[in-house]
């Protein structure tokens, strides 16, 4: 996605009820990060099931929450969403970055890009792959998901090469 | 002192602020002794209890919360320790119940034995405290009501003890009462 859309979809998040971002950086999503560092309302964890308790702990209090993170530290987080976000029925957000979309991404993300939309499918969670032109629809759809208290995931493609 | 007995002491001297408790034993025995609404038992996700409850801490600055963790369950999430000492919430009371071993799954060693979490919280930013007995215990509770968080209490305990009996509540109940609570 390019900056301008990272940007404003942060803004659209923000205003759409979402207090919190917690997360674990990732290159493809790195303006979407500046944007909210920038509105001071990002939290940086050591690891993305860490994200995923601080964020819970925040749900809780009722605040709405996202957590960010890339399609490796999703893997990572598996067993903390199916113990701790689906057992709990913790309405959050996952904004994750797909490394390994792209056939010729760094060796590291070829296996595990190759099997995240198996790997959703079989956590169980609904996602949207985010595009220039969809994004916002996705947003709200987001945004409805968590007001009826359920989990869900917004993919973010890695298109460009570095 | 054994576990349950730590617990049953510091769940009577908290009263009815927020606690959120690790998995297994520690969420157990805290069932049994003070089953409140104010609980937040984590009965998966090991290691996450003080990311949970540093989420509870930021958002709930006029209530002092507790973490009732493990030595096996921080080893897991040292980076929390870090995160924690970063932010420094001044309600967060961090207690570990050192018992040096996995109690749980069968008493196997953990690290805490050669490692000391007293340093490693001191230099991540904690107030923190050594509490080798009942008596500690209790001093210690009664000096960190004047001590701003976050605030680590190291309490060794023994092995031993009945386990407590699980938690008959559903997760989404404990949640929804949790939260409901706060």
């Amino acid at each position: 996605m390019k900056e301008i859309s990272q940007r404003k979809m942060f803004d659209l998040l923000l205003h759409g009820g979402i207090k919190n971002f917690v997360g674990v950086p990732d290159s493809t999503m790195k303006h979407f990060i500046s944007q909210g560092l920038k509105k001071k309302k990002i939290l940086v964890a050591t690891r993305e099931d860490e994200a995923i308790g601080i964020a819970t702990g925040m749900s809780l209090s009722k605040q709405n929450s996202l957590v960010f993170m890339q399609n490796a530290g999703f893997a990572n987080s598996i067993s903390t969403i199916t113990s701790l976000v689906q057992l709990y029925e913790v309405p959050i957000i996952f904004l994750i970055g797909w490394r390994g979309y792209l056939k010729n991404d760094a060796p590291e993300h070829s296996k595990i890009g190759r099997i995240q939309p198996k790997l959703l499918k079989a956590v169980g969670m609904d996602s949207k792959t985010l595009t220039e032109s969809n994004w916002k629809q996705c947003c709200k759809w987001a945004i409805n998901k968590m007001n009826h208290s359920t989990s869900c995931a917004l993919i973010i493609k890695r298109e460009f090469y570095d | 002192m054994i576990r349950k007995d730590a617990i049953k002491i510091v769940s009577d001297m908290i009263g009815d602020s927020p606690i959120i408790s690790a998995n297994g034993y520690i969420s157990r025995d805290l069932f049994e002794a003070n089953d409140k609404d104010t609980n937040f038992y984590m009965i998966g996700s090991m290691g996450l209890s003080s990311s949970i409850g540093l989420g509870v801490a930021l958002k709930n600055l006029r209530k002092r919360v507790y973490v009732f963790d493990g030595d096996g369950n921080i080893l897991m999430n040292l980076g929390s320790l870090t995160t924690i000492g970063k932010l420094k919430p001044k309600n967060l009371v961090h207690l570990v119940f050192d018992n040096q071993r996995h109690e749980s799954t069968g008493g196997q060693p953990s690290n805490t034995k050669n490692i000391d979490l007293y340093e490693i919280s001191k230099s991540s930013n904690y107030n923190a405290f050594k509490a080798n007995s009942k008596t500690d215990l209790k001093k210690i509770f009664k000096k960190i009501k004047n001590i701003h968080g976050p605030i680590m209490i190291l309490i060794r305990i023994t092995s031993g003890g009945k386990p407590g009996k699980r938690i008959t509540h559903s997760p989404v109940t404990i949640k929804k009462r949790f939260s409901r609570n706060l």
